[in-house]
């Protein structure tokens, strides 16, 4: 069967050749992105643009003080829409390369090489989670001009929980990945539909007391949720009534899962969508 | 310069723009998906501001709200700047990125050779836009208000509409300046989404463009939809005409109805020419 004979030399075996290959492809993306300025440049400025409309919305409601009326309404906001950042990456990127590849008529050729695949899926979101991280750093400093003084407090396991939360969602961008495979450029539409519930469901710009109870119920259903409220209370030092979902030790068990158990969760479906491609021939069909 | 070999008719042209129009109505159509994502994203966009309000004000969100932009219905205002935000989106991603759209899919060269006027085959790419934008943004207008318990039927709605249809026309004017830029500098998709949170900026999709320091302000009074989005707000909402009165601020729109078209599609030709005497439209 053509599949089996493509398995036994789908990859270089061993962590020094997978490195090899992950860093290639990181070096290969890093380049691509230098060769369009006017893409790095503008998304700078619309992170800066996104913030100066969400704060300028915040201001609306200050008081005669200027002051945003109650609770940490900075931290809740900025490490919100960092957390924001980096999740969109990191849930519809891969998703995005895959189809790109697709419409470039690249895709098949990249599965013929003995490559690892797993570092081909991944370094795709690497090259722009560094570049996401130096713009969350300045979004923060931006929003802190806007809203006022950021809290800062348990840095250690808010990276932690942000770790966790990546990872967690490189599964949920696995998945996504395997859905675009059988169900091409409806898939984007889902990934853009999701990012948009998300923003909802997970509060990244609000407190999750300000959703309605049934609203609220399902987000206790969501894990990335917990990490999005885990985030901001460690970071924000936990003030009265944070986190607002579970018990900050529970919140962290729930994330610590998500992190472990969906990166491979994921991987296992794409692995099976992508087999499923490759039998049926349409890896290349979009 | 290329002549056309025949001069057609009016009733041509027009079949022209309802063909392109129709057949972008057609292929939408089959992608239900984006369709609902059209309703759901300004309900979601304004949401966010309206659910940070709530939490951040608490009971004082409405009065702090009616103090600093003019009304107490912060849920209607965001809703407001929301949609009219998707109708700018709309018209940027479908008009101004026309040309662009035509490359990636390698059918601008045969366009290009079709013994018709481009005019009328944009015009067609306006008209579905337009269409598109307006049913989303009201039916997102209408469902929002519904789901936040606000009364979209208020105030003097008959000046509020005509606030919107004049304010399309400028809007075609700005989105053909756009594909300008587009056509000249190429990357796309990274101008577009700048220009979409620039204008969202500019136009005070959430807050009054009075925040602005002086120089923005200005800046803010030249685009067209900033005054369709606060004629709008005024006659539903009573914020406050720029000039007191909505003729005044009508008349300025209809200036901008004037200029911006004529502006846009000169500017858009001159562009256009340059490049078809350089590399040509179909290299990307």
């Amino acid at each position: 069967m053509a599949s089996t004979s493509l398995s036994s030399t789908r990859t270089l075996h061993g962590f020094a050749a997978t490195w090899s290959a992950f860093w290639a492809m990181v070096r290969k993306e890093f380049a691509i992105m230098t060769r369009y300025p006017v893409e790095f440049i503008a998304s700078f400025a619309q992170v800066f643009l996104i913030v100066a409309v969400f704060s300028l919305a915040g201001l609306t409601f200050a008081d005669e003080n200027g002051r945003l009326g109650q609770g940490p309404a900075s931290g809740v906001v900025i490490y919100g829409f960092v957390l924001f950042l980096f999740l969109s990456d990191t849930l519809w990127s891969i998703g995005y390369n895959i189809r790109l590849e697709q419409k470039q008529g690249t895709l098949e050729q990249l599965y013929l090489s003995p490559a690892s695949k797993f570092a081909s899926l991944v370094s795709r979101v690497t090259t722009i989670l560094v570049w996401t991280g130096l713009l969350c750093l300045t979004s923060a400093w931006l929003m802190t001009t806007f809203l006022g003084k950021l809290p800062l407090a348990n840095p250690g396991l808010g990276l932690y929980i942000l770790i966790m939360s990546l990872a967690g969602t490189f599964g949920v961008g696995f998945a996504l990945a395997a859905l675009t495979l059988r169900i091409k450029e409806a898939g984007q539409t889902l990934a853009n539909g999701l990012q948009f519930l998300f923003l909802i469901l997970c509060a990244n710009f609000f407190p999750f007391s300000a959703l309605p109870a049934g609203i609220l119920a399902v987000s206790r259903c969501i894990p990335l949720a917990y990490a999005v409220d885990a985030f901001r209370s460690t970071l924000m030092g936990y003030p009265p009534g944070f986190p607002e979902l579970a018990p900050i030790g529970v919140e962290i068990v729930i994330v610590t899962a998500f992190g472990i158990l969906m990166p491979a969760l994921g991987f296992w479906a794409y692995r099976r969508a992508e087999r499923r491609a490759r039998m049926t021939g349409s890896l290349s069909e979009y | 310069m290329v002549e056309l070999l025949y001069q057609p008719s009016l009733r041509s042209k027009l079949g022209v723009l309802l063909a392109s129009a129709r057949m972008r109505l057609i292929t939408i159509s089959r992608y239900r998906g984006q369709l609902a994502l059209d309703l759901v994203m300004p309900i979601v966009f304004a949401a966010m501001p309206i659910l940070l309000g709530r939490a951040t004000g608490g009971a004082a969100a409405a009065d702090n709200f009616l103090r600093n932009t003019g009304t107490a219905n912060y849920v209607a205002y965001m809703l407001i700047g929301s949609s009219a935000f998707t109708i700018v989106t709309y018209a940027f991603w479908h008009t101004g990125y026309w040309v662009r759209w035509e490359q990636e899919t390698g059918t601008l060269e045969a366009i290009y050779l079709a013994p018709t006027n481009k005019l009328w085959l944009v015009a067609g790419v306006a008209l579905y836009s337009m269409l598109r934008s307006l049913i989303s943004a009201t039916a997102a207008y209408l469902i929002g208000s519904a789901i936040f318990h606000v009364n979209p039927f208020q105030g003097e709605l008959l000046i509020a509409v005509a606030f919107v249809v004049s304010g399309l026309v400028p809007l075609l004017g700005v989105s053909f300046l756009f594909g300008a830029l587009i056509l000249k500098l190429k990357q796309a998709n990274a101008l577009v989404n700048l220009m979409q949170w620039g204008v969202t900026l500019l136009m005070g999709v959430f807050f009054p463009v009075a925040v602005f320091p002086p120089m923005a302000r200005v800046l803010a009074w030249l685009f067209p939809p900033t005054w369709m989005v606060n004629g709008v707000r005024s006659a539903l909402l009573g914020v406050g005409f720029f000039f007191g009165r909505w003729y005044r601020d009508m008349a300025v729109l209809w200036a901008f109805m004037l200029i911006a078209p004529l502006l846009g599609a000169w500017v858009f030709a001159r562009v256009e020419r340059n490049i078809r005497r350089n590399a040509g439209m179909g290299e990307y």
